[in-house]
């Protein structure tokens, strides 16, 4: 399946992005356990290094850059866990991925009224 | 034989469940998400199924991406709630409807389909909303489940056809199981949404309104609309819709539309509801 070439803006977790993410992901994945949240908290360079991620990997999720995070395959699900450890409404998260602000996000994509 | 008394379709949001954890239900962003399922939770209560078949995507906590099936079935005896990452959820576990579960196994290796059966294995919020949706905060949920996995996260995701036939062979295992259990079906996922890519935050209400009377009353198109046209009409994860055709293909061609609600936005999502009966 070709979607991901044929609608715009759209990218799809394909064999490319979750061999690409695999690493990301998994770092990620295991934040759904205490013991590695905790350790996340504790010293997150280390954890991620304990995860072999890449400097370019560690300094996207460092940065809580979302956006990079998903290009370099960190697929969503996965990486909201980072966000459960260190809290960040999906929403923002949103707003990331589309470049907007977020008050702009809540009103032209998702429909919100304004300060409402 | 047991008894098909009715096809649910909702919404699985994670917020909604966590709106239900922080006492937010009734917030002017979440009431009248909540109050338009009251209707279901009656049609519920009055129902009193005995199994509750759940077809829903794991989304990335019990399955990770070193193995993927694209179909797995539950065989356990109960299923507890995971560990998303925001810890436990106080809700209680899930009892598993085993010898059906392992009936329904049986049925579809039978028509040729070739599921992972899973005897050990947490349940995420794509189970757990939908039962609370529908059942409320219980001490113990008042049915067993039979909870379906359909792959969504990674392609190549299933075809809506396929979802479709693993309704028909869903049907003919609760036609031939032979107890007498009153059985509902809970096809989840959707509506529309998408989370990824600079198109996130895609919500298209007027495809999620053709849906909720187009899923009842003519399904067919659904059926035969391909992964693509679901992605672009309904946002890459709005695509976990085709997960409402095997609760669709289980139950007659023609079937009455008892009850609908629709809500945008729950969270990032379009989200809402049908119940379905057999029309007589």
């Amino acid at each position: 399946m070709s979607a991901a070439a044929t609608i715009p803006d759209t990218p799809l977790f394909d064999r490319a992005g979750s061999i690409r993410g695999y690493r990301i992901n998994k770092m990620a994945m295991a934040l759904g356990q205490p013991v590695n949240r905790a350790a996340f908290k504790a010293d997150e360079e280390a954890y991620l290094d304990s995860f072999g991620l890449s400097a370019e990997e560690k300094s996207a999720v460092m940065g809580r850059d979302w956006h990079e995070m998903v290009r370099l395959g960190g697929n969503l699900f996965f990486i909201l866990k980072i966000s459960a450890v260190d809290p960040t409404p999906i929403t923002r998260i949103g707003a990331a991925q589309a470049s907007m602000e977020h008050e702009d996000f809540l009103h032209l994509r998702l429909g919100k009224k304004r300060n409402g | 034989m047991a008894k098909i008394i009715g096809g649910l379709g909702t919404s699985h949001v994670p917020s909604i469940g966590a709106a239900l954890d922080k006492g937010l239900r009734d917030t002017p962003d979440w009431k009248p998400f909540f109050d338009g399922y009251e209707a279901g939770k009656q049609w519920m209560r009055d129902a009193k199924p005995d199994i509750a078949v759940v077809i829903f995507n794991d989304h990335g906590n019990t399955f990770f991406l070193d193995r993927v099936p694209t179909f797995a079935v539950g065989v356990a005896e109960t299923y507890n709630p995971v560990d998303e990452g925001w810890g436990p959820r106080a809700i209680p576990a899930f009892e598993g409807a085993v010898d059906f579960s392992w009936h329904f196994v049986d049925k579809l290796v039978e028509r040729h389909f070739d599921p992972m059966v899973c005897r050990e294995i947490e349940v995420d919020h794509g189970l757990q909303v939908p039962m609370e949706l529908f059942f409320g905060r219980p001490d113990a949920w008042p049915v067993k489940v039979l909870p379906i996995w359909v792959n969504t996260i990674q392609y190549p995701i299933p075809t809506p056809q396929r979802c479709w036939d693993m309704g028909k062979v869903l049907r003919e295992a609760i036609e031939s199981w032979p107890g007498d259990e009153r059985v509902v079906i809970l096809g989840t996922g959707g509506l529309s949404h998408q989370l990824q890519g600079a198109r996130a935050g895609f919500i298209n209400q007027a495809a999620d309104r053709a849906w909720l009377d187009g899923i009842a009353n003519n399904p067919e198109p659904y059926r035969a609309m391909s992964r693509e046209d679901y992605v672009e009409q309904f946002g890459s994860e709005g695509a976990e819709l085709i997960m409402w055709l095997v609760m669709r293909a289980a139950m007659n061609s023609d079937v009455n539309l008892v009850h609908k609600h629709y809500h945008a936005p729950a969270s990032m999502t379009g989200a809402g509801m049908v119940v379905l009966e057999n029309a007589a």
